[in-house]
């Protein structure tokens, strides 16, 4: 598993996001090799910043806000 | 109004207990669209084939449950209840509503809605039966403008429910009322947003009487218990007898661990407290006698679930006791749990329970990742206890062991 810190977690999940229109949190963890429970903490975090939102398709996406 | 013949319905409205098709008839007095339903419900009891479509994705803004759609697959001929949506609507702690509270959902519901609902449902929420796609948001706006939330639907934390505990019931050995609160605020985002492999129910009941039935719906049941001695009142147990109360029939017969002997001359009874399993029988069959101990907290246990990848499964115990403490704001029922999720999250398939995962990946495996401590009471059924483990490393120590002339035991499973 990668460490980042958490301000590179953040550039590393909008990064990701960046080339997809919506991501589950599960691929995002696996494409960024880190645990799916810190990729969950962070994007929840950024979703109450208003940077990210939730898609409920059956089960939760996210994507850049706006994209 | 239908001029339908409902025979079969008409059947279930014999019989001198309450009937839902008689409160059916006098809800569609107000909704016609339950006289739809009805016959909806005749047809289908006549050929014996549920006209359902469960699923679809509908739900209000920024919420990933609380609604499940519901479509009819006869809409030609049943338009009213072609949409047919269920609303859960997360209860109070231990279902405590002020009737004011009631008749503010009810009016809501019938603003929006067929005005039917399940109060409860099996999940524990208030469960709204049937509106449109249309109304589902401004169904929404309402309740929250009235202090209401959504309960959780799909693969997320389901609304955790509680025992009315010690606001009615002197047998709690906790405050169940104030842990479910405080479990629905803490963890809100784990109960609307679904993101883990399927449902994680958490179920709390004050004491070994179970009232919430967790041990066997919960994938989490927190029941209350003590851990010293079963408190006994010798007058009250004499009072018993010389009232014509059978001690040996209604209580030492029923004891699992025949851990009680009474003295019929002196009517005393006695208890071995170190082999009682705190099973509450006999407390609960001579309450005025007998009370709980007096050092309270809760036992927990994992993996309960009705019938799907694998058999339905009653919970196991993975903490014997817990002090639940609400000045520390439960932090180590917290650090259980999330270790309990992280694992469950990173390991399980696609709609696996974690008891399923347990009985896939192996208790040892689920111990050795949570950090538990393997105990005596985590029987996997009676007169068994698989949670004693051997690894390969274990093996080569014996092994090693062996060849130097020593001894050595199966390891425990926490490293």
């Amino acid at each position: 598993m990668a460490d980042f810190t958490p301000e590179e977690l953040r550039a590393k999940i909008l990064e990701y996001l960046e080339t997809k229109d919506k991501a589950k949190n599960r691929d995002i963890a696996t494409a960024i090799g880190v645990s799916k429970r810190e990729v969950d903490k962070m994007v929840n975090e950024m979703a109450k910043e208003g940077i990210l939102e939730f898609l409920y398709l059956g089960t939760s996406y996210v994507k850049l806000k706006d994209k | 109004m239908t001029e339908k013949k409902r025979p079969l319905l008409d059947e279930l409205k014999k019989g001198k207990w309450p009937s839902f098709v008689n409160e059916m008839e006098k809800s569609a007095a107000k909704k016609p669209v339950v006289n739809t339903l009805m016959d909806l419900v005749e047809r289908s009891y006549e050929e014996k084939r549920v006209h359902w479509k469960h699923g679809g994705i509908v739900g209000v803004r920024g919420y990933g449950g609380g609604v499940i759609g519901r479509y009819c697959d006869l809409p030609e001929e049943y338009p009213d209840v072609a949409e047919f949506h269920t609303i859960r609507v997360n209860q109070p702690s231990g279902w405590f509503y002020t009737s004011d509270a009631i008749r503010t959902l009810c009016d809501v519901w019938e603003k929006h809605g067929s005005g039917l609902t399940n109060m409860h449902g099996a999940t524990g929420d208030a469960i709204l039966l049937g509106t449109t796609t249309d109304h589902l948001q401004d169904c929404f706006n309402d309740l929250s403008d009235n202090g209401f939330d959504l309960g959780g639907s799909g693969s997320n934390l389901r609304t955790p429910s509680a025992c009315c505990g010690p606001a009615r019931c002197e047998y709690a050995c906790f405050d169940t009322l104030d842990l479910c609160h405080h479990l629905t605020n803490e963890y809100q985002d784990e109960l609307h947003r679904p993101m883990w492999p399927y449902k994680f129910k958490i179920k709390i009941s004050g004491c070994p009487n179970d009232c919430t039935s967790s041990i066997a719906r919960a994938d989490l049941s927190i029941i209350g218990t003590w851990r010293d001695n079963i408190q006994v009142n010798q007058e009250a147990v004499k009072e018993y007898v010389n009232n014509g109360f059978d001690v040996k029939e209604e209580v030492l017969a029923h004891c699992p661990c025949n851990c009680i002997t009474f003295d019929e001359e002196k009517k005393e009874l006695s208890i071995d407290d170190e082999n009682c399993t705190r099973c509450m029988h006999c407390i609960s069959a001579m309450p005025k006698a007998l009370r709980v101990g007096k050092e309270k907290g809760a036992t927990l246990l994992l993996g309960g679930k009705a019938t799907i990848v694998q058999s339905a499964f009653l919970s196991w115990v993975i903490k014997p006791f817990i002090k639940l403490d609400k000045e520390d704001g439960y932090q180590e029922l917290h650090d259980i749990l999330e270790r309990i999720w992280d694992w469950w999250d990173e390991n399980a398939k696609v709609r696996e329970r974690v008891g399923e995962l347990i009985y896939r990946k192996g208790m040892g495996e689920f111990l050795k990742a949570t950090g538990l401590e393997p105990v005596p009471q985590m029987v996997h059924h009676p007169r068994a206890n698989p949670y004693f483990f051997w690894y390969p490393e274990d093996f080569a120590a014996e092994k090693e062991a062996s060849e130097a002339g020593k001894e050595v035991a199966g390891s425990e499973v926490s490293e």
